[in-house]
C-alpha cells in the first residue's frame, strides 16, 4: 500500500504536499490523519517561525486563540526517521510523549532533535513525513516577519493561515 | 566532535581559542537583580573565545515552557543568545537547572555539554563537571539525584501544569533553607576516588567543576609523581553580605586566573 499523502493549502502562498511514512511512524501517521480527517488543521496558522530551524503549527486559530486536541501519543523518535531539512515531525513540550497535533516542518538539517537515548534531553522528535512538493512555499513561510505575541515568540506578523488539510 | 561510545562527551576547542572562562552556580533568579546584572555586563564584555557555564546558571528550572511566562527568563535567554551570537557559549546542567531543554538551549544558540565533558584547549585536556555527581558521601542526595535523573521521573514532573510544578519547586526550596539552617547539615565534597578514576579514565590533567560552594585548587596525590588538580568554582552572589562574582580564565599557554568581576 502506498503512503497517505495530505495536502496543506496555506492561504495566499498555494499548497504543501505532504507524504506520511505509515511504516515507520504508524502512531504519528495515524495521529496526524486523525486530526486532517476531523478538520482540526483547517484555520489553522504556522504560529511559530524560527529562520534556519523550522516552522510550526497545528494548535492555533488566526487569532491565537489556542484549539482543543486529543490525547498525547507515544514518541516514535526512535525510529530511525531523521529531522533533516523538509521533513515532517511532531511537535511536543519538553515531556517526550506529550505529542498531540502541533508539528513542525524542519526547514534545516536538525541533528541534534534526532533520537539518541531515551532520556528526557536524548528521546528526540519523532519525523513521520517530507514534504514531496511545496518546499518553496515552506521557503516563503521561513522568511516572514516575526515578534512576539503574548506568551509565544516567532510569531508571524502576519498570520499563515492553513485553509484547510486535506488527506488524498 | 562528540564521541558517542564513550561515557563523557569530547569537545575538541578550534584552534584559534586563545582564552575560555569558567562560570557556575550563579543561580540567577528573579529576586536577585544585582548577580544577573553582573553576569550580563560579563557576558556582554568577556574577552574569551569562549564560556563555559557549568551548572547552576538558574536557581531553578522547572521546564522550558516556564520561559515564555517570566519575562525574567527571557532576559537571560537575551543575554545568552546575545553573548553566543559573537562568541561559543557551553552550557552542563547543575542539579538546580537540570531540566533545561535542547530546544532552549537550541535557541539561545547554546552548545549542550553533557556531564562529564572532557575539553581539548591547545594542549590541555580538561575534564569539566557540574561536581554533584561526584559528592558521593552524600548518599541520600545521590538517592534523590538519581530519582529525579529518570527519564519517568522527568516525564511525569514536565507533564503537570506549570504552576504545580513551581509550587513543588517552592516546597523544596524551602526544605533545602531549612536543612542550610541546621548546623547538624554537613555539606560532602567531591570525592577524590570519584575524581581521579574520571581523571584516569579520561587521561585529563585536570578536573574544573562548581557546585560545593568553595572554590579552591586541589592538588590530588595519586602516585607515580602525577600532578593532578581539582579546580573547584566559586559560586555568585553579588547581593550577599560578601560578594562574589568569580571567573576561572584559562589561557591557551595554561596559564589560568581566578577574576573576580566585583569593585574590591
Amino acid at each position: 500500500m502506498s503512503n497517505p499523502q495530505v495536502e496543506l493549502h496555506i492561504a495566499g502562498k498555494g499548497v504543501i504536499l505532504i507524504e506520511l511514512d505509515a511504516e515507520k511512524a504508524p502512531i504519528s501517521t495515524e495521529n496526524f490523519l486523525h486530526y486532517v480527517n476531523k478538520g482540526h488543521y483547517d484555520n489553522t496558522i504556522f504560529h511559530r517561525v524560527i529562520p534556519g530551524f523550522m516552522i510550526q503549527g497545528g494548535g492555533f486559530e488566526p487569532s491565537m486563540e489556542q484549539k482543543h486536541s486529543d490525547a498525547a501519543i507515544q514518541n516514535e523518535g526512535n525510529n530511525g526517521l531523521k529531522n533533516n531539512k523538509y521533513t515532517l515531525a511532531m511537535a511536543r513540550t519538553q515531556a517526550p510523549h506529550s505529542a498531540t497535533a502541533q508539528f513542525f516542518i524542519n526547514t534545516a538539517d536538525n541533528e541534534f532533535l534526532n533520537h539518541t537515548a531515551p532520556s528526557l534531553q536524548g528521546w528526540g522528535y519523532a519525523v513521520f513525513g517530507h514534504v514531496v512538493s511545496g518546499t518553496e512555499i515552506v521557503d516563503a513561510i521561513e522568511e516572514v516577519k516575526t515578534g512576539r505575541n503574548g506568551f509565544h515568540d516567532d510569531v508571524p506578523k502576519e498570520p499563515i493561515i492553513i485553509e484547510k488539510a486535506v488527506a488524498l | 566532535m562528540t564521541a558517542t561510545v564513550l561515557p563523557f562527551q569530547v569537545l575538541q576547542a578550534p584552534e584559534n581559542w586563545r582564552t575560555v572562562d569558567f562560570i557556575s552556580d550563579l543561580h540567577l533568579q528573579e529576586q536577585d537583580t544585582a548577580t544577573f546584572k553582573v553576569w550580563q555586563t560579563y557576558m556582554h564584555n568577556t574577552t574569551a573565545d569562549a564560556v563555559f557555564i557549568l551548572g547552576d546558571l538558574f536557581e531553578v528550572w522547572v521546564g522550558d515552557d516556564a520561559v515564555a511566562h517570566h519575562v525574567f527568563l527571557q532576559h537571560c535567554a537575551s543575554v545568552l543568545k546575545l553573548c553566543a551570537a559573537t562568541k561559543h557559549v557551553a552550557f552542563m546542567r547543575g542539579n538546580r537547572d537540570f531540566l533545561v531543554g535542547t530546544f532552549f538551549l537550541h535557541e539561545c544558540r547554546v552548545q549542550d555539554l553533557q556531564d562529564p565533558t572532557l575539553l581539548n584547549f591547545a594542549s590541555h585536556k580538561i575534564l569539566l563537571s557540574h561536581g554533584d555527581a561526584g559528592c558521593l558521601a552524600d548518599t541520600s542526595y545521590q538517592e534523590f539525584r538519581h530519582m529525579v535523573r529518570q527519564v519517568n521521573w522527568q516525564s511525569t514532573f514536565l507533564a503537570k501544569p506549570l504552576s504545580e510544578r513551581e509550587s513543588i519547586a517552592r516546597q523544596l526550596r524551602m526544605q533545602s533553607e531549612s536543612l542550610k539552617k541546621d548546623p547538624q547539615t554537613l555539606y560532602a565534597d567531591v570525592d577524590d576516588g570519584w575524581t581521579a578514576q574520571w581523571l584516569a579514565q579520561t587521561e585529563a590533567t585536570c578536573l574544573v567543576h562548581g557546585h560545593t560552594h568553595r572554590p579552591a585548587d586541589h592538588h590530588l596525590d595519586l602516585g607515580l609523581s602525577l600532578s593532578k588538580t581539582r579546580h573547584v568554582l566559586s559560586d555568585w552572589d553579588a547581593a550577599a553580605p560578601r560578594p562574589r562574582a568569580e571567573v576561572l580564565r584559562w589561557h591557551s599557554t595554561g596559564k589560568h586566573e581566578r577574576v573576580s568581576l566585583l569593585a574590591q
